[in-house]
């Protein structure tokens, strides 16, 4: 057996490869004993160490075949019999994990990086040498590659002294401290703050680093020391005022506080509704400020008077006193404005045109970042988990602090986990194939149907609207008029509420394998008709309205626009009403099998992608229509929140958050947000603007405004650049070609690079399921090989070990008294010895074990280097007892 | 600013703030939260770092932490003694380390050590049935947990020892985007 062989190893085990140094340094104190008289002392620390004792014994996997691996038990009843041989020992803890009094012990988070400082931390690290295909060390080793500290590969160091342990330590932390001194101040904060050490270690750490600094900083330039200081108080000032200006913007957040109540009671899916509206409200927020600063104040500075008188009704129209504001498109003009004292002027149309396309550009690159971020960060591991593992551990929702909230979690919990149970077993029930197509019918049916709705809707929706541009025609009263027109708004917001709660029946119908594809489905249903009720209001704006010869369409799109969005606003109040509060009341006072109803976070968010489409393609036509989003979203984010506090309660499917965030920001990106640019690009590119009203009447088409001014620049010579760029890159069709070739083979080939990397973790999963069994094979021999050898010298072995041992004891026990805590270095050196002593009784009492249970890796792994060096030993004492007489 | 001084150096504070993810405030308001818990022991001068240390009884009492099932594991993670006895740092620690600016890597560290309950560095299955426990309130069945214990080591483990260590949790959690909105405390 080489070390080579140790290389080889994955195995965290290895990281107590430092008992084996000290087994072979022969330092036989035969400590275990010392926890004899320690627990007689005190129950307590006798419990500690059991508890410890026994964990260490499991990690050092010394006595495999008495461990069930998940049970401690054993592990107990071996410590008894280990203790046997030397002495009558009773251990009064049956059990640790019942024991409320159970403690942790920080050291013994062995392998856990937060101790590699503290008194464990050379072993690890040294460990983590010897074993580089240690996955633990690996991969801390990977994780923080800037403070590492990888000492020269040295596996000959497992023969290495005790006494080295201490120069190592101090030579890999001062190797640390120069790593993070040439690093950048921040780099080097970024870096302490992922130490997983504690805080002390921390500060020490820092410290340190920082003298280290100042030292070579002295050394290097004692002359320019004043110049120096200088230098570094400006930049400590500095970091202070950004500090304080982070607070003062933290400040600036919106609503942190009623978040965290939120987070609080509900956890964290229903906060991802909230944080999706804080997040268009952001959006909105930028662009009125975007469109009131650069067109609407220039424009409010030139405007007359407005003479319509106003009346109640057009809050709610949005017609009548409000178009002649500057609401609308209509209102802007299309003259330069100058202030005569300097001469300087402002061009309206372009003013309009660059604002709005500068806005849809910032919005198209934060909504791709975004996007890109979060399909990043959720979907890299697309291989699916069925996720039992990631339920139950990664499923607690640390944040609820709602003792109601935990108790409903708990109960959902334990359904959840009864009903995946289930399904199990279900699975193994094969359906019969007139059953699945009976299924296939089903679902093919329901989606006709759902479409079949949807489609309805739509051309209900488009002969409505048609009706209603014909009676404005008609000769009726103003009164009348207006009131008219908000037929059509309310009868799409009843469209939008009720033929979701159509599409939710449909889902009683329908089986679906897994309950997510039930919720998928159900989006998607809703997105089609939503989208397409869009999409047809936007195909009668652009066919009809817009060659309907009549005054100023721009500005009775954006009426059109205006009265959706308020109406769809008081249904969304009225549906949290009813939908909630009244749902309660029946749910609690008159039929208690409803219960409270649940916050349906899918049908929340998708109501708020629709008004935000609505909006999108609205500040064309009306440029304040963010500010109108800001108010709803205001009220909104208050009215749900009130509602969800006294209403609902947290759904009780899983929610995964993280995911369906996503999907929600792509499905705001790609029917909504590149609908909205295509309606945009219509209206500019192709569809001629009013003729007597708004910043382009007289124009063939809004973009003449911008080549116009390209015609103006051509006659000065200092702004030649910029037509050229108009000219050769913005309006030539070549360079777009070029350009979107250049962006599929660059797609093309990511995406070749992404097979290869599929295809690449595949082998690599392989690997390490081959390298298991590899493992296994060899461990399951080397055992094999170990009991045929140690059985034979059963008796002279056990004699040995308590002739041996016997005179150690005293030094073990001295060494006890000077140990504060049970584990340090000499704790685990009892262990080994403890164990390795153990090894051979253990053998031979339960070989029926052996036999029947299949110990796992790490524990077949401990189990073959103590067998090794027990071999060793074996050969060395027997040299030795050759020399004696 | 004097009331400031009072508590914390300056030098102190930059300390925190290198070692935290917190801002000055933040750990200000901690010291505040911290103090809260016990007037008569901690003191409101921090300035010569005195050696005091809270028991577990009083952290877990705290409103964010009062009804977390996994309470006391996450106390007894983070101290330094192992007891579960806080000091200051200890607390600002664990408030770091659960705060929203962590990194993945460091969280999956702490979130391994709370749930391997007998501190064996292994997710074994004990450590499993605990957790489920803790996450039911023991509405289930031994048989059903069993179950799901084994399916769970059945789906994480990679190397075939029949309990998770780190990197197979870490493996998992890698999986589960949900982890790092979900593994958050707010204080």
């Amino acid at each position: 057996m080489t070390y080579h062989y140790n290389e080889a190893f994955e195995n965290p085990d290895y990281h107590y490869s430092e008992t084996l140094e000290i087994d072979r340094s022969r330092e036989r104190n035969s400590s275990f004993h010392q926890n004899l008289p320690e627990s007689s002392l005190d129950d307590d620390s006798l419990y500690d160490s059991y508890e410890g004792r026994s964990g260490r014994g499991q990690r050092n996997q010394d006595y495999p075949m008495a461990i069930p691996m998940a049970s401690m038990q054993p592990g107990f009843r071996y410590s008894h019999s280990a203790s046997r041989s030397t002495g009558p020992n009773t251990n009064p803890y049956g059990n640790p994990h019942t024991n409320p009094s159970f403690e942790y012990e920080p050291e013994l988070a062995y392998t856990s990086p937060s101790t590699f400082h503290a008194v464990d931390g050379p072993y690890v690290r040294r460990s983590s040498d010897v074993s580089d295909g240690g996955s633990f060390s690996q991969r801390y080793n990977r994780r923080q590659a800037d403070l590492v500290y990888r000492m020269p590969s040295s596996l000959l160091r497992l023969d290495s002294n005790a006494e080295t342990y201490n120069k190592d330590k101090y030579k890999q932390e001062e190797k640390l401290i120069k790593n993070l001194a040439s690093m950048s101040s921040r780099e080097r904060v970024k870096a302490i703050q992922k130490t997983p050490k504690t805080m002390k270690e921390k500060r020490d750490i820092r410290n340190k680093v920082l003298m280290e600094k100042t030292k070579t900083f002295v050394s290097s330039s004692t002359r320019i020391n004043c110049c120096t200081q200088c230098l570094y108080k400006t930049a400590l000032f500095y970091r202070r005022f950004k500090n304080g200006l982070s607070e003062y913007l933290h400040l600036l957040q919106l609503w942190q506080k009623t978040l965290k109540v939120i987070r609080g009671k509900f956890g964290t899916s229903v906060l991802s509704y909230f944080v999706f509206l804080k997040w268009l409200l952001t959006f909105n927020i930028f662009s009125f400020l975007v469109n009131f600063s650069f067109i609407t104040i220039p424009q409010l500075i030139a405007s007359g008077p407005n003479n319509l008188s106003f009346n109640g009704l057009e809050l709610l129209t949005g017609a009548g006193y409000f178009k002649k504001t500057v609401l609308y498109y209509g209102f802007y003009t299309n003259s330069t404005i100058t202030k005569t004292e300097n001469n300087s002027s402002y061009n309206m149309q372009l003013a309009y045109i660059f604002t709005i396309g500068i806005y849809f550009i910032i919005c198209f690159f934060s909504l791709v970042y975004s996007m890109a971020k979060s399909f990043c960060k959720n979907f890299i591991n697309l291989q699916t988990y069925s996720g039992s593992a990631a339920k139950l551990l990664c499923i607690w929702d640390f944040n609820i602090t709602n003792e109601k909230a935990v108790k409903l979690k708990q109960s959902n919990l334990s359904t959840q986990i009864k009903e995946s149970l289930s399904e199990v077993t279900l699975e193994v029930l094969n359906l019969s194939l007139t059953q699945r197509i009976a299924r296939i019918a089903i679902h093919l049916v329901v989606w006709v149907a759902s479409l079949g709705i949807a489609a309805a809707c739509c051309a209900g929706v488009y002969f409505l609207s048609r009706n209603e541009l014909q009676l404005l025609e008609g000769n009726k009263s103003e009164l009348e008029n207006e009131a008219a027109t908000l037929v059509l708004p309310i009868v799409v917001s009843l469209l939008n509420l009720l033929i979701p709660f159509c599409f939710a029946l449909f889902g009683l119908i329908e089986k679906f394998q897994y309950p997510r594809h039930q919720l998928y489905a159900t989006i998607i249903r809703n997105v089609c008709l939503k989208i397409s009720i869009i999409g047809i209001l936007c195909y009668y704006w652009l066919n009809d309205v817009a060659t309907s010869e009549k005054e100023c369409w721009e500005s009775l799109v954006g009426q059109d626009i205006y009265r959706l969005i308020v109406i769809d606003f008081i249904f969304c109040l009225l549906g949290s009403f009813f939908g909630e509060f009244v749902r309660r009341i029946i749910g609690t006072k008159c039929c208690k099998k409803l219960g409270v109803p649940e916050f349906d976070i899918a049908r929340n968010v998708l109501d708020l992608i629709y008004t935000q489409t609505l909006a999108w393609i609205g500040i064309f036509f009306a440029p304040l229509m963010p500010a109108m989003q800001i108010i709803s979203f205001f009220i909104i984010f208050y009215v749900k929140k009130v509602s969800l506090m006294r209403n609902c309660q947290p759904p009780r499917k899983v929610w995964r958050a993280s995911q369906m965030t996503t999907l929600f920001i792509f499905l705001l990106f790609f029917p909504s947000f590149t609908g909205v640019l295509s309606v945009m690009a219509v209206t500019i590119w192709r569809l001629t603007p009013s003729k007597q009203c708004g910043p382009f009447q007289g124009l063939t088409s809004v973009i003449h405004a911008v080549s116009g001014w390209i015609h103006v620049l051509d006659s000065y010579s200092s702004s030649k650049w910029v037509v050229w760029i108009y000219r050769n890159l913005i309006g030539s069709v070549h360079f777009f070609f070029i350009l979107t070739v250049i962006v599929l083979i660059i797609t093309y080939l990511y995406w070749q690079i992404i097979e290869g990397r599929k295809i690449m973790v595949r082998l690599l999963h392989e690997q390490i399921i081959n390298e298991g069994k590899d493992k296994m094979f060899l461990l399951n021999k080397l055992r094999a090989l170990q009991t045929s050898k140690l059985d034979p010298p059963k008796g002279e072995q056990q004699e040995r070990s308590s002739s041996s041992y016997q005179p150690s004891r005293q030094d073990a026990l001295q060494m006890t008294a000077s140990l504060e805590r049970p584990f340090g270095r000499n704790g685990r050196d009892f262990y080994a010895e403890s164990s390795s002593a153990g090894i051979p009784e253990k053998t031979g009492l339960s070989p029926a074990d052996e036999e029947g249970h299949q110990p796992g890796i790490s524990e077949t792994l401990a189990l073959a280097l103590r067998a090794r060096q027990q071999a060793e030993w074996e050969m060395e004492d027997d040299d030795e007892e050759d020399f004696r007489p | 600013m004097g009331n400031k001084q009072t508590i914390f150096t300056d030098e102190q504070l930059d300390a925190y703030q290198d070692c935290t993810f917190f801002t000055r405030k933040e750990i200000l308001r901690l010291h505040g939260r911290y103090h809260e818990m016990a007037p008569n022991i901690v003191p409101m001068d921090y300035t010569k770092d005195p050696d005091v240390k809270l028991p577990i009884q009083l952290i877990i009492n705290m409103p964010e932490l009062k009804e977390n099932p996994f309470k006391e594991r996450i106390v007894e993670a983070f101290s330094e003694d192992g007891d579960g006895n806080l000091s200051f740092n200890d607390f600002v620690d664990m408030f770091s380390v659960l705060s929203e600016m962590a990194p993945r890597e460091l969280k999956a560290i702490y979130a391994f050590k709370i749930y391997d309950f007998n501190t064996d560095n292994f997710i074994c299955k004990s450590d499993l049935e605990k957790t489920l426990n803790k996450l039911t309130r023991e509405e289930l069945t031994a048989e059903e947990i069993t179950l799901v214990c084994e399916k769970v080591i059945e789906e994480a483990d990679m190397d075939g020892d029949g309990k998770l260590a780190f990197a197979d949790f870490e493996n998992m959690i890698s999986k589960a985007p949900d982890f790092l909105s979900t593994f958050h405390i707010r204080i």
